[in-house]
């Protein structure tokens, strides 16, 4: 790229830049980005399952409790088992309840 | 006539005097005088406030709870909370963390100044790292904290739900050093969880899975309790123990009398007074409140307020994220338990400290 490219083409070169600046970011922080899309699931099946039955809350305030700015595509309560799953962004995760002292836990 | 019975009964009551003078609460609490009148409806009227569970605004009190010299003068309940619900407390579990590590201490399981890298050999890559500096939030490891507004770099958010889940000690062992330990403080949910992990490494794994029941609930009469742990077997230290308002309660009067319970000094008093002691690496203002060992203290240092003017210098308090609360204000042989479910900041800890201390603080009494 020379100095006479630059000065001609002045907004491709920024984008270029810019493009790199990001490239550089996502490259930097690959393992959070990797990540992010489990909270969502992560977070609602294991809070839902500490609120439900560790607090013993009603299921409709539970719901209410985890809900967050972006919804859940899907998700699933099976009392019996007293195992949550749940879905969004793409990604599902479950929790469940281990015993009286144990609690809820995140599955692997 | 001074014979056999009368020394007898004189040295029976000489016994049972201090005892009888003192409320503990035995399978429930004893209930003391009921508090009424302008003072509390100025409580009430701030901390139950009609809840709103769609928009979830404003301060939302899911249980307040009052002990005053031992004995129950105040409870209330709200939402979907009673006083059966083993409520979460979030980082309220960090204090309960610290009591318990004080029973450990009292058993000459580990002293101040040991690395911790001893008890947990992951901690390897920062070996200087020692158990006081950890109770101080203090390990120098380069850990963010933020739980909603920055998730994508929260350490805490990563450590709870994502890559730190099953083994939430190993993660924070993973952190690069932001400065050496013992100088500076950084509040850190995985400091927490690293000193779980050397407590369990201390005691051995059958032992540690009972010890928050061995060592602790139990001695204080707490039947209900839970205390989640990852897939390590860790117990989350930094988040997730449940328990019943009377029941935080009660670890609020071990702590209000310097770690004794009834005639058991279940803590050392020199724990008690390390947890209400100031970090002296903290810099005014960097957080809420005045962090001492896993507790927050009201005290004014270099120079700066108090964070909370309205409460004796004497206050402290194991807090949670969302306004989960305990406060002990031993001047006014007060613990006061708030559980909640706050999302947005508005709750204000001076406030209910200043209203409670005029409903059921001495000025306020009848």
């Amino acid at each position: 790229m020379s100095r006479s490219w630059v000065r001609r083409r002045p907004v491709s070169s920024l984008l270029l830049v810019l493009l790199a600046a990001l490239l550089a970011w996502v490259w930097h922080e690959r393992l959070a980005l990797r990540a992010f899309p489990d909270i969502l699931g992560a977070y609602s099946a294991k809070e839902y399952c500490s609120c439900r039955y560790v607090m013993h809350n009603p299921a409709e305030y539970c719901l209410g409790y985890v809900r967050q700015y972006l919804s859940l595509s899907q998700f699933a309560d099976e009392p019996e088992q007293r195992r949550v799953t749940a879905s969004g962004l793409g990604r599902s995760h479950s929790a469940a309840w281990l015993g009286k002292r144990e609690g809820c836990r995140l599955a692997p | 006539m001074f014979n056999g019975s009368t020394l007898l009964l004189t040295v029976l009551l000489l016994v049972t005097l201090p005892v009888r003078a003192e409320h503990w609460p035995g399978e429930q609490w004893s209930q003391g005088p009921a508090a009424s009148g302008p003072a509390l409806d100025a409580l009430e009227a701030y901390a139950f406030v009609p809840r709103d569970d769609t928009t979830r605004a404003g301060i939302r009190t899911d249980a307040l709870l009052v002990i005053r010299d031992g004995q129950l003068i105040y409870e209330r309940y709200a939402g979907p909370t009673t006083a059966d619900t083993p409520h979460l407390t979030w980082s309220v579990t960090k204090s309960l963390l610290a009591v318990m590590l004080g029973v450990a201490y009292g058993q000459g399981r580990f002293q101040l100044q040991d690395k911790v890298a001893t008890f947990y050999p992951p901690l390897q890559q920062h070996p200087q790292i020692s158990m006081a500096d950890l109770l101080h939030w203090a390990s120098g490891l380069d850990w963010q904290e933020d739980y909603e507004y920055a998730p994508l770099n929260s350490s805490v958010v990563a450590m709870l739900y994502t890559r730190g889940h099953q083994d939430m000690a190993a993660f924070t062992a993973g952190h690069a050093a932001f400065s050496a330990p013992g100088q500076a403080f950084r509040y850190s949910s995985g400091d927490s969880n690293l000193l779980s992990a050397a407590l369990k490494n201390m005691l051995g794994t059958p032992a540690y899975a009972d010890y928050p029941w061995s060592a602790l609930f139990d001695p204080l009469g707490i039947r209900q309790a839970v205390w989640e742990t990852d897939a390590a077997g860790t117990f989350v230290g930094s988040s997730y123990a449940y328990l019943r308002a009377r029941d935080l309660a009660r670890i609020g009067l071990l702590m209000q009398r310097d770690g004794r319970w009834g005639e058991r000094q279940l803590l050392p008093k020199a724990w008690v007074d390390f947890c209400r002691t100031p970090f002296s690496g903290y810099q005014a203002n960097q957080d809420e409140a005045v962090p001492g060992a896993h507790w927050w203290l009201n005290r004014a240092v270099q120079g700066a307020a108090q964070p909370w003017p309205d409460a004796p210098a004497d206050t402290f308090a194991a807090l949670g994220h969302w306004g989960q609360a305990l406060y002990i204000v031993p001047s006014e042989k007060l613990v006061i338990v708030r559980y909640a479910d706050d999302r947005d900041g508005s709750y204000r800890h001076n406030e209910l400290l200043k209203r409670a201390l005029l409903a059921f603080g001495r000025q306020g009494r009848p």
